[in-house]
């Protein structure tokens, strides 16, 4: 049994009109990565911001290795956080802002050149971060979450605006933390970002928990055996007789949910039908989780 | 974690961002220069003391940089989005906000009493009085220690003001409004009733002496601008604890 590091109950949060989170409820353990997925406006920022005691749940708790955040003493030794690339000074520079964030929890000064290195900011560390790029401000965000070597990682969008390498890099470095046994929730609205990244998956839509499962739940949910043969007729009726459910596609394969493959090939094999193509289809977690989130998106364009 | 590296961490955000050398560098031409000018121009003077508050003339409107420091070292944070770190790195919003408060009155403090020995330094070359200008004089050291204790609390107004109110324009509008554009202009009105409130603004002062206000005697001063200073501050304090940021 793993030890609950984020634990969030009934976390409600509401302005005037609005209600940005509604009664969540959820763990994150450590030794994963867990995605935190949900659309635009969909709460996932203000849960991360009430984790980090920035922002007051109107009801319930956020708790974080047992206690609330503002209660954890030198908390970036704890928790890092990436929570808003903006969430620095332009006139500093990379190296000023880092080392000031250090010296407030006590860190050692040689860790800003540590950190500093490992993502690959050397080059500009003096200079200021007005004239960053999107990308720069991201690598910068996630050395400032690194500082204090924190066993637990709260990473709001993190690959915004990186390029492919960028994005590759954070999946990496995602993977060796959670490998290493902390606890990484990220964030993020693009689903095909956490398709490799995470191994579950936390998903909100207007606030509200519309799943928490492991990954490959979720695609397993939405997954499938596709079987193609000559004799499709028959081998339709007689999956039907063991139990699966069977629809035509389009160029003339059976799509069948609720066998395996194995199932699928031994009903073949006793209907003494042929069988040219067989093979699990998984679904996208993109499909997954339109599918999940359908009804929930706060906000639509308009059918052309 | 201990306060002090809560200072360390607030000394290095103020000097590392331009508008503290700003503030810094015209703060002490101004004062500079006007303690200059106003010795120059003070032939001579029957006391120390006055002498010595001839030379601080140019506290009177260097204050203004105090205040502005003072001011963006709070509503910056806000401005850049930077407060979302510094309150992720030092949850603990009182003590952040002490921290800075420290920040802002020690520099305020040290380029204070600097500035105050150049002003005396002038004083005692430029401007004659019978037995001299000595520092230790009692007259002397009154006029230096209330001009340091009354930058340093204008200072705290504006963190204060700052965290009130959280934008740079507002903060210093209202700082420099109560305590350089209002007591002027209510001294010119110079009926009863502007009197009294002008009694009770926060003005800024040279040595013992307010500036371009109602006179009042230091000790009066020193309690309106501290009851300016404590309100203005707590009341920051405690909406930055119950706010969201």
């Amino acid at each position: 049994m793993l030890t609950p590091v984020i634990e969030l109950r009934g976390l409600t949060k509401r302005y005037r009109s609005r209600v940005a989170v509604d009664a969540l409820t959820v763990t994150v353990e450590p030794g994963r990565v867990t995605g935190f997925l949900g659309p635009n406006g969909s709460g996932k920022t203000t849960t991360l911001r009430c984790i980090l005691g920035l922002t007051r749940p109107t009801e319930g708790t956020a708790t974080v290795l047992g206690r609330p955040y503002r209660e954890l003493p030198r908390p970036m030794r704890h928790v890092g956080a990436l929570i808003d690339p903006r969430a620095r000074h332009p006139g500093r520079t990379a190296h000023a802002h880092l080392l000031a964030l250090a010296q407030s929890n006590a860190l050692p000064r040689d860790r800003v050149d540590e950190v500093i290195d490992l993502v690959g900011l050397e080059p500009v560390a003096h200079e200021r971060v007005r004239g960053f790029s999107l990308g720069m401000g991201q690598r910068l965000g996630i050395a400032a979450a690194l500082l204090g070597d924190p066993d637990v990682l709260l990473l709001d969008e993190p690959v915004n605006g990186l390029d492919p390498e960028g994005i590759r890099w954070v999946r990496e470095l995602l993977r060796a933390l959670a490998d290493e046994g902390r606890t990484v929730l990220v964030s993020s609205h693009l689903m095909s970002e956490m398709e490799d990244t995470a191994d579950h998956l936390v998903v909100l839509g207007r606030g509200r928990l519309l799943a928490d499962v492991p990954m490959a739940d979720l695609l397993g949910a939405h997954s499938a055996v596709r079987v193609r043969s000559p004799q499709a007729p028959v081998l339709a009726s007689a999956l039907q007789r063991a139990g699966g459910h069977v629809e035509l596609e389009i160029d003339g394969a059976l799509r069948v949910e609720g066998l395996d493959c194995d199932q699928v090939g031994d009903v073949a094999f006793l209907a003494g039908v042929r069988v040219h193509e067989l093979g699990r289809v998984t679904a996208s977690l993109e499909a997954a989780y339109l599918e999940l989130t359908g009804d929930d998106v706060e906000y639509r364009a308009a059918a052309l | 974690m201990p306060f002090t590296s809560v200072v360390t961490s607030e000394w290095t955000k103020l000097r590392t961002v331009r508008s503290t050398w700003w503030c810094t560098a015209l703060y002490v031409a101004v004062v500079g220069a006007g303690g200059w000018f106003g010795a120059a121009i003070t032939q001579s003077a029957p006391r120390a003391d006055f002498a010595v508050g001839s030379a601080l003339t140019g506290f009177g409107f260097g204050q203004v940089l105090v205040v502005v420091l003072g001011v963006l070292a709070v509503t910056s944070e806000f401005r850049t989005g930077m407060v979302l770190a510094s309150l992720t790195a030092v949850p603990g919003r009182g003590r952040l906000l002490l921290a800075k408060t420290v920040v802002v009155v020690a520099w305020t403090v040290l380029l204070t009493a600097l500035l105050c020995l150049f002003c005396w330094f002038a004083a005692s070359r430029l401007t004659a009085v019978e037995g001299g200008v000595p520092l230790t004089d009692p007259g002397v050291l009154r006029q230096l220690g209330l001009q340091v204790a009354c930058a340093a609390l204008a200072g705290v107004l504006a963190v204060g003001l700052g965290t009130l109110l959280r934008s740079s324009a507002g903060a210093m509008g209202a700082a420099i409004g109560v305590m350089l554009v209002l007591p002027p202009v209510l001294l010119i009105s110079a009926s009863d009733q502007a009197e009294r409130l002008a009694r009770a603004l926060p003005a800024f002062r040279v040595g013992d002496e307010p500036f371009f206000a109602t006179a009042t005697s230091w000790q009066e001063g020193l309690v309106v601008l501290g009851a300016w200073v404590v309100a203005s501050w707590t009341l920051g304090a405690v909406l930055l604890a119950r706010r969201d940021v």
